[in-house]
């Protein structure tokens, strides 16, 4: 679905990507995670054909970003930036998620129909005015217009960012549902939590180069490739690892209180 | 990355000016360039520019400005020259349209005016701190809050350039052609997308204006800068070159 060959990128003579190789399947949900300034945006950018690469090959659904148009590889991929002021351009919501419909859907009816969906799954309202929603609904919103089209790659950067806990996880169980229907989805984040709880593989970068790469128990365990990163394990592994022993495999809170319980019975 | 307009931070005999040095030589060569008909001495003060972006160690963005005015230019030549009539006409066209040697020579100089204009005042605004030719403004004597307006609304044109690309890469990324190499395609899509520009602008604008209600803005006196600027010996040679500039050309005016 995403295939990024030996990528690199810089600018004005700084380089900012290095080298960087992956390749993301369909259905597969990645984290990719890194202090501010390590290239996590970029690499996006680079995923979704906005930059092209100085040296290297991206492939998106089997197309080189090089060879085609952005707005051609938007027909397989949705961007989510982290600003949605930036996508919203219509001034209502049903038309803004229209607006990407109309570019991808050709049939009018079908366009109905996924738009009257997408509302629905969204819970917002097709009059409002996008700019008189607040930060997380216009959040939404331009996450509701991303996924309308129904793109088999979705490239989310922070799509968290400003929101509130319900706010989040009503964006995160949206992106999951539209992961566990087959979308590939590459997500970035500084939020160790929600990355632990809704991706399965991890890819880790430090300044530009690609640090880690793996299953997110492995990786969200690994203290020493997370501290090079600059990054803190979430709280449930860091309890674990520094508890050691019998709970030092626990990963979720669940998995914690059945640790606990059993040692509790053991010594009773 | 700097943008257009951005302050370009540097310790050359010119960044280290006074800003009102700077301002003045600036607009000097703009008048100079309005005043004198003569296309060699405006094709100078285009080389002067061209001097003092290499004095300032950013030649290579003024060649880059000078690029794309000249792609600018050439349009605004081409629409031009087949509308003035008058003069011994140098080439026939078929349909009436001719090019007449007046038409040449009033175009000519209708675009090297537009180059030798730009070019002086991007220089001033890459060598000047914004605060700096605000301070400057004040010291000359205008309102704070009116140099204030004037070098703010200076400062958010890069700001709003960058904006507009990050939205139409937003756009971009959604399906919108702006990857077209159609200029008129791409001109009838930019159209709505004045409406987020807007919006966001004047939220900045909003959040600039509360800052600067909450640092003092209205509090602040003539003397309230901490910055003297000082006239040295820099500052008499810029004003004397602008002396001797502006001779000439009243010399080439009166005499010429």
């Amino acid at each position: 679905m995403l295939r990024l060959a030996e990528v690199s990128f810089g600018l004005e003579g700084e380089r900012i990507i290095s080298k960087i190789s992956f390749t993301l399947g369909q259905g597969e949900f990645a984290a990719l995670l890194g202090e501010n300034g390590a290239g996590k945006s970029t690499l996006c950018r680079l995923s979704m054909g906005l930059l092209k690469p100085a040296a290297g090959r991206v492939l998106v659904c089997g197309q080189d970003t090089a060879a085609v148009k952005t707005s051609a590889i938007a027909r397989q991929a949705g961007f989510l930036f982290q600003n949605p002021d930036r996508q919203i351009c219509r001034p209502s919501v049903a038309g803004e998620i229209m607006l990407g419909l109309e570019l991808t859907v050709p049939d009018p009816a079908e366009r109905e129909r996924r738009c009257r969906e997408t509302l629905a799954l969204f819970s917002l309202d097709p009059e409002a005015h996008p700019f008189n929603l607040s930060r997380g609904e216009r959040q939404l919103l331009a996450l509701a217009s991303v996924l309308a089209p129904g793109p088999r790659l979705l490239i989310l950067d922070e799509p968290t960012t400003g929101l509130d806990y319900r706010e989040c996880m009503t964006v995160m169980e949206i992106i999951a549902r539209r992961n566990r229907e087959g979308a590939t989805v590459l997500m970035v984040s500084h939020d160790m939590e929600v990355a632990s709880d809704f991706a399965r593989r991890v890819l880790v970068l430090n300044r530009g180069e690609l640090a880690g790469d793996g299953p997110v128990r492995e990786i969200m365990r690994d203290q020493a490739l997370l501290q090079r990163a600059s990054l803190l394990p979430p709280q449930i592994p860091a309890l674990a690892l520094s508890l050691g022993g019998q709970f030092a495999a626990a990963f979720t809170i669940e998995e914690m209180a059945a640790l606990a319980a059993n040692s509790r019975r053991g010594r009773l | 990355m700097s943008g257009l307009l951005d302050y370009v931070p540097g310790n050359t005999f010119l960044h280290r000016l006074h800003p009102l040095s700077k301002l003045i030589f600036s607009f000097g060569l703009c008048l100079a360039c309005f005043l004198t008909q003569n296309h060699w001495l405006v094709l100078g003060v285009i080389v002067c520019s061209l001097l003092q972006a290499a004095l300032a160690g950013m030649l290579k963005p003024a060649l880059a400005v000078l690029r794309a005015l000249s792609k600018l230019s050439l349009l605004l030549f081409l629409a031009q020259v087949f509308f003035v009539r008058q003069g011994q006409i140098v080439l026939s066209l078929p349909l009436d349209i001719y090019i007449t040697d007046q038409g040449l020579s009033f175009s000519c100089l209708f675009v090297l005016r537009l180059i030798a204009v730009t070019l002086p005042l991007f220089i001033m605004l890459s060598i000047t701190r914004m605060s700096d030719l605000t301070n400057a403004l004040t010291r000359l004597g205008l309102p704070y809050k009116y140099a204030f307006a004037l070098t703010t609304a200076m400062r958010f044109i890069p700001l709003f350039g960058k904006e507009m690309s990050e939205i139409m890469e937003a756009q971009t990324a959604r399906g919108v052609e702006f990857d077209s190499k159609n200029f008129c395609k791409k001109l009838k899509l930019i159209l709505p997308l004045c409406l987020p520009l807007l919006l966001s602008s004047v939220r900045r604008i909003e959040n600039s204006a509360i800052a600067a209600e909450l640092r003092g803005f209205n509090v602040r006196k003539k003397d309230s800068g901490y910055k003297r600027y000082v006239l040295g010996r820099g500052d008499a040679a810029v004003l004397g070159a602008l002396v001797l500039i502006l001779a000439a050309v009243g010399l080439e005016h009166f005499y010429g």
